[in-house]
């Protein structure tokens, strides 16, 4: 199928494209354009209005700031997974940048979009939750600071009002601790049926902190607090037991692919994993 | 010296060059003046009754030259004769969601579509069925009014005395075994172009041109004439390249015959092409099965007998079912000596998409069960795999017990050599937990015996014709459509008149220009349009040799022609300088033009001047015979000899075929007991070809084979829910790509057979049956889950793991177990993109949920 008609604009800075935003209720952001132009020929998503941030100057960068690294949020998934300052610095968004979609997808594709898209089986989302990040939106009355924790709200459903633009991603280093992305593919769309973030930190085969955020397996990505809680000052033999709470009072989504059971239950095995995994990397 | 100059070699295709670079032109590329597009009009309901269909609204859009429908063309078809159950465009009735009920043409696709929401359609639902066991219950609401009890057709065969054989036997298993739907993909979407001509008497539509993605131009000229009652004569049918078939574009596809009545009605060039999701409506796949399997045996693993019921979901139409369905039985037969069949099979209506011919049409799903129940069978008797295969062999030549002749069989070394190098001895039932090995075999036909339009016509027929300066021109029937036909026919035509493969060029697949020939599937083409291009090529080459002989001053017979010259017998080997000079000789030949003087035209100057002649040219052969008798041209044809034709029961016409190809398989893999997860890591696999003409063709269809079943064996499956399609994109369904591919090594068992062309037969299918046995096996072997039921999907695996270990229950969808699956279920519904296009399923059940879930945003 093919889109119902609209409109299209490429303003060439952040306000303009805010105005044009505002301009009309049905108008949208186009970035990447590969999640909306999808949605567009499926008809499900039709916008009056395309707003392309494409050619807006400044909004594609890597760079450090004191403790944290700025993304912007037109940088693409492939700039993002070969980025040696992430890679170095932070290297979990690297790693969930890898695994996203195919190559065509990782070029065209954008960390705004992606974020803003909310998509369930997304992998950002996960990663964003476990840095604790900080998601930067512009709009009519200016700049406000959007917790990742605060940020996913429901499938496809974030606390980005309709007026707003993602501009920047904020990340602390993690030089001093071990993260893990692991996902089970999903074997067509390639979205994460599970996808699983963590961020480790290990001093004298005690588990100092950690943090994982979880995609894939409910309406959005969420933090696995009680995982957290169960790893805290524990030893690190602590971990099978604390995966086991991976997606407890989560209400899981079921599809002919994966059922909520099975995907509950892959939920404790890929947080296993990953914690395992993270932890063998701390220990080096 | 080899034996052969051309054939066996690896060579690349001779069309390879604008597949590659993107210069090649396949329907959808092509562009005629004055074209429109043609949009269709789906049923969004599995059952009901057409009442009124209002047209008028969408005919008046701005941009819309025709909206056509049911009644501009009332003829019904099918492909097979006893199967002329479709319209084109539905008449009163849809049968499955995505059925045809009109089509627009406009002047974009933009106003199409706009159109297409304008037409509007009343229909009077009916019940559907779903489930091919319910369905054959039904009393009331038939599918067709003329197949009581939905039932397409039931065959029930007995050869031999199974039931006593089983009866008296040392171990009998017994089971049922499901393989879930699956459809070709082909990359490629159905496209096809019609155009009429404006008759210069009367100023009406006159003589049509079809181009279309097809395997059987022959057949959809012979359809396209019944529906639009138009001599076969006035129909003209191109088939530009195609990508990928599979079987399905092997008979004719709605939008095939809508693009000719839109076309007439517009009085304009209609082009249609499917969007991904009308290719998975469009469908003719393998159809959902159930099989139930028993077999008998002797303490020793000689097989005594085999029974088998099986149920095929065939969906709206009959399509290939009857076919479908007589392969899953006859197919028993042919690979093991088993002396006792017994088979009832159900071909059955649903109110699904038809399912049709596809890759190893009919035997893969029965072949699924068979090789894993053989492999309980040996489990219980102590016996290695690889050694109960070894012990049921047949001994060639024989006819089996239900009537199919065998006469090259290579499939003893087909199992020696996956043994050897799989290292199946030291490695089998040894492997650390997890990891596993499993075997499987398998065969598939080379061409049916017996053709579906019940003739006596050949089932191939080709023309060659030879010019002046040495050109061949092989005329053939066949379908490339990426299996490598037209590289095998100028391979074929090559080595028979010894000339370099640079000079034959393939007309193909054009019904003005090429003998009739009816079309690339079931593995026919090597096999027959194989003998019948040797044959042309044999007729012609008598011609020219008659004429060297003169002028070589001696008899016909003791001419050898090879490498682009042709010498006396015994002379041969000296006249020939080697394949470095060969090719040089050949390319300064074909030129044409030596000093501003027409080549063909000197030679004849010094072939007067000088007398007879030790050696000739093929050039100058070629100029000899043409200037003795005119035109160079040559016919030949194949038809199967009557030995190879089966028996005389009903349904006997179906299974036989002048040869068998055999495979053997091994797989390893590994299962992750945590996920259910399977990894295919090698598969060896060995097919006897008879001979590889191509050997990288011949490797090319195995790897694609091992795909295409590991396809079925882990990933593929359909998934309805009340009659629709719940996955009908690739982002939904997957295909194994190079990406997930296992390492697989090929290799070319050939056992030469007889009546093949140089020796040649199937290669394309046959493979594949193989591939999800052995997978299944081996995963046995890794883990000791027995799989009934196909895909093995990470979850079903791990219900398996659970039920084996007693620990806690998966409850998969409708309480199925997957090592004892009983019937067909559905599905709850996919994540993302559910139910696509509300305008098309406003009223479906599972649409309605998915709005409400997934209407966030967007
Ligand atoms: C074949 C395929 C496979 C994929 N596989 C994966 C996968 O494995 N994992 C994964 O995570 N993703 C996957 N994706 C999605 C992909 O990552 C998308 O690129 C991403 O989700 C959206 O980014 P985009 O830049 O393309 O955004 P767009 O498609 O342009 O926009 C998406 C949405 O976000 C809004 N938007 C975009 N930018 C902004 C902004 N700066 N501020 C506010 N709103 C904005 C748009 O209005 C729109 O609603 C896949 C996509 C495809 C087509």
């Amino acid at each position: 199928m093919i889109p119902v008609n609209f409109d299209y604009e490429s303003p060439s800075t952040l306000a303009e494209a805010l105005k044009l935003l505002a301009s009309r209720e049905d108008a949208k952001v186009l970035a990447g354009g590969h999640s909306l132009l999808p949605a567009m020929k499926l008809r499900l998503a039709q916008p009056a209005l395309l707003v392309d941030i494409g050619r807006i100057a400044g909004l594609s960068y890597i760079r450090e700031s004191n403790d944290q690294i700025l993304v912007g949020a037109m940088t693409t998934h492939a700039d993002i997974a070969s980025s040696k300052l992430l890679q170095r610095s932070s290297p979990l968004l690297s790693q969930a940048a890898t695994q996203i979609g195919d190559t065509q997808v990782r070029n065209r594709g954008t960390i705004g979009g992606s974020l803003a898209q909310a998509h369930p089986g997304a992998d950002y989302p996960a990663a964003v939750l476990a840095l604790d990040a900080q998601i930067i939106a512009a709009g009519p009355s200016g700049e406000r600071v959007i917790a990742a924790t605060a940020f996913f709200v429901g499938m496809f459903t974030t606390a980005l009002r309709p007026d707003e633009i993602i501009t920047e991603v904020r990340v602390p280093k993690t030089e001093n601790e071990s993260v893990v992305y692991k996902k089970h593919h999903h074997p067509a769309s390639g979205y994460a049926v599970v996808g699983v973030a963590v961020r480790l930190k290990v001093s004298g085969g005690k588990i100092e902190s950690a943090a994982l955020g979880l995609s894939g397996v409910s309406q959005n990505a969420y933090r696995a607090t009680a995982v957290e809680k169960a790893l805290r000052g524990k030893p690190v033999a602590a971990i099978r037991e604390a995966a086991a709470h991976a997606a407890e009072n989560i209400e899981a989504l079921g599809d002919y692919y994966a059922s909520a059971e099975y995907r509950k239950h892959l939920a404790t095995v890929m947080t296993r994993r990953a914690l395992e995994q993270a932890a063998s990397g701390a220990a080096k | 010296m080899n034996e052969f100059s051309v054939i066996g070699k690896r060579i690349a295709m001779v069309d390879a060059a604008g597949k590659t670079t993107g210069a090649g032109k396949y329907t959808d590329d092509l562009s005629v003046p004055g074209m429109l597009v043609g949009k269709i009009l789906h049923s969004p309901y599995p059952h009901a009754r057409i009442k009124r269909i209002a047209t008028s609204r969408a005919a008046k859009l701005d941009g819309v030259v025709a909206v056509v429908t049911g009644k501009d063309a009332r003829n019904p078809y099918g492909i097979l004769p006893v199967g002329h159950d479709e319209h084109a465009l539905a008449l009163d009735k849809v049968r499955y969601v995505g059925d045809n009920v009109a089509c627009v043409a406009a002047v974009s696709e933009t106003i199409a579509e706009k159109a297409l929401e304008l037409i509007d359609v009343e229909y009077e639902l009916l019940p559907g069925y779903f489930d091919p066991e319910e369905s054959m219950k039904a009393q009331t609401d038939l599918i067709h009014d003329n197949k009581p009890h939905n039932i397409e057709k039931d065959y029930h065969h007995v050869f031999g005395d199974p039931d006593k054989a089983l009866a008296e036997a040392d171990c009998v298993m017994e089971g049922r075994f499901i393989a879930n739907e699956v459809t070709h993909a082909a990359m490629e979407p159905h496209s096809t172009l019609a155009a009429f001509e404006i008759d210069s008497q009367t100023g009406k539509p006159g003589r049509l041109t079809v181009w279309s993605s097809t395997q059987v131009p022959y057949y959809l000229q012979h359809k396209l004439s019944l529906v639009l009652e138009m001599p076969m004569a006035q129909i003209r049918v191109i088939k530009p390249l195609v990508g990928g078939g599979f079987g399905g574009k092997s008979e004719v596809i709605p939008l095939e015959i809508i693009a000719a009545i839109a076309a007439r009605a517009a009085r304009a060039p209609v082009k249609i092409t499917y969007t991904r999701e009308e290719v998975f409506w469009a469908h003719r796949g393998r159809p959902r099965t159930i099989i139930d399997l028993k077999t008998g045996v002797k303490k020793d693993g000689t097989i005594t007998a085999v029974k088998a019921r099986v149920v095929q979901d065939g969906g709206g139409y009959c399509s290939y079912g009857v076919v479908t369905i007589l392969y899953s039985g006859a197919l028993l037969g042919a690979l093991y000596d088993i002396p006792n069949i017994g088979y009832d099979g159900y071909r059955v209506l649903t109110n699904k998409p038809a399912c049709g011919a596809m890759r190893g049409h009919g035997t893969v799903n029965v072949r699924f069960a068979f090789e894993s129940q053989l492999d309980e069978i040996a489990l219980k008797l102590n016996l290695d795999p690889a050694e109960i295969r070894r012990r049921n062999l047949l001994k060639p030549p024989c006819v089996t017990v239900n009537n199919l002749r065998v006469q090259s069989y290579g499939l003893p070394e087909c199992i020696e050599q996956v043994v050897e190098r799989s290292k199946w001895r030291e490695r089998k039932g040894k492997l650390s937990r997890g990891r596993g090995l499993g075997i499987a075999c398998s065969h598939y036909v080379s061409g049916a015996a017996n053709s579906i339009i019940r003739s006596d016509m050949p089932h191939s027929t080709v023309n060659i014709k030879i010019d002046r300066d040495g050109g061949v021109v092989v005329y053939t029937g066949t379908s490339e459509i990426g299996q490598g036909s037209d590289t095998m026919t100028a391979q074929v035509a090559a080595e028979v008149l010894g000339c370099s493969l640079g000079r034959v060029k393939i007309v193909a697949a054009d019904t003005d220009l090429t003998p009739i020939d009816i079309g690339s599937y079931s593995s026919r083409v090597t096999f027959m349009a194989g003998n019948a291009t040797l044959r042309a090529a044999e007729e012609v080459k008598k011609q020219i040799a008659l004429a060297a002989a003169r002028k070589m001053d001696c008899a016909p017979e003791e001419l050898v022609f090879r490498d682009d010259l042709i010498v006396r017998g015994d002379d041969f080997g000296k006249g020939f300088a080697g394949e470095g000079a060969r090719a040089t000789q050949s390319e300064a030949s074909v030129s044409g033009h030596v000093e501003g003087q027409i080549l063909r035209g000197s030679l004849q100057q010094k072939r007067k001047d000088e007398g007879p002649k030790d050696q000739m040219t093929f050039e100058e052969a070629v100029v000899a015979a043409i200037d003795s008798h005119g035109a160079l041209t040559g016919t030949g044809s194949y038809a199967p000899p009557l030995e190879a034709r089966g028996g005389k029961h009903k349904g006997a016409g179906v299974g036989p075929s002048p040869a068998y190809s055999y495979s053997a398989q091994v797989a390893e893999v590994t299962v992750d007991e945590e996920t259910g997860e399977v990894t295919v890591h090698k598969v060896w696999a060995a097919h006897d070809c008879g001979r590889a003409l191509n050997p990288v063709s011949v490797e090319g269809q195995i790897i694609g084979s091992v795909w295409m079943g590991m396809g079925q064996a882990l990933t593929e499956e359909m998934v309805w829910k009340d009659g629709m399609l719940m996955n009908p994109g690739m982002l939904e369904y997957r295909s194994p790509s190079s990406v997930e591919s296992p390492e697989v090594e090929p290799i070319i068992v050939e056992s030469i057979d007889p009546e093949g062309p140089f020796g040649a037969k199937e290669c394309s299918e046959g493979s594949l049956a193989a591939t999800i046995p052995a997978i299944s096996n081996a995963i046995y072997d890794a883990v000791g889950i027995r799989l009934h039921e196909c895909p093995f999907t990470p979850e079903r695996v791990l219900a398996a793991l659970r039920a084996l270990k007693k620990s806690k229950h998966i409850n998969l969808t409708e309480g199925v177990d997957p090592a004892a699956p009983t019937r067909f279920r559905e599905h709850g519904g996919a994540l993302c993109f559910r139910g696509k296009g509300p305008e098309r399923h406003a009223l479906d059940p599972g649409r309605r949920e998915a709005t409400v879930e997934a209407g966030g945003d967007d």
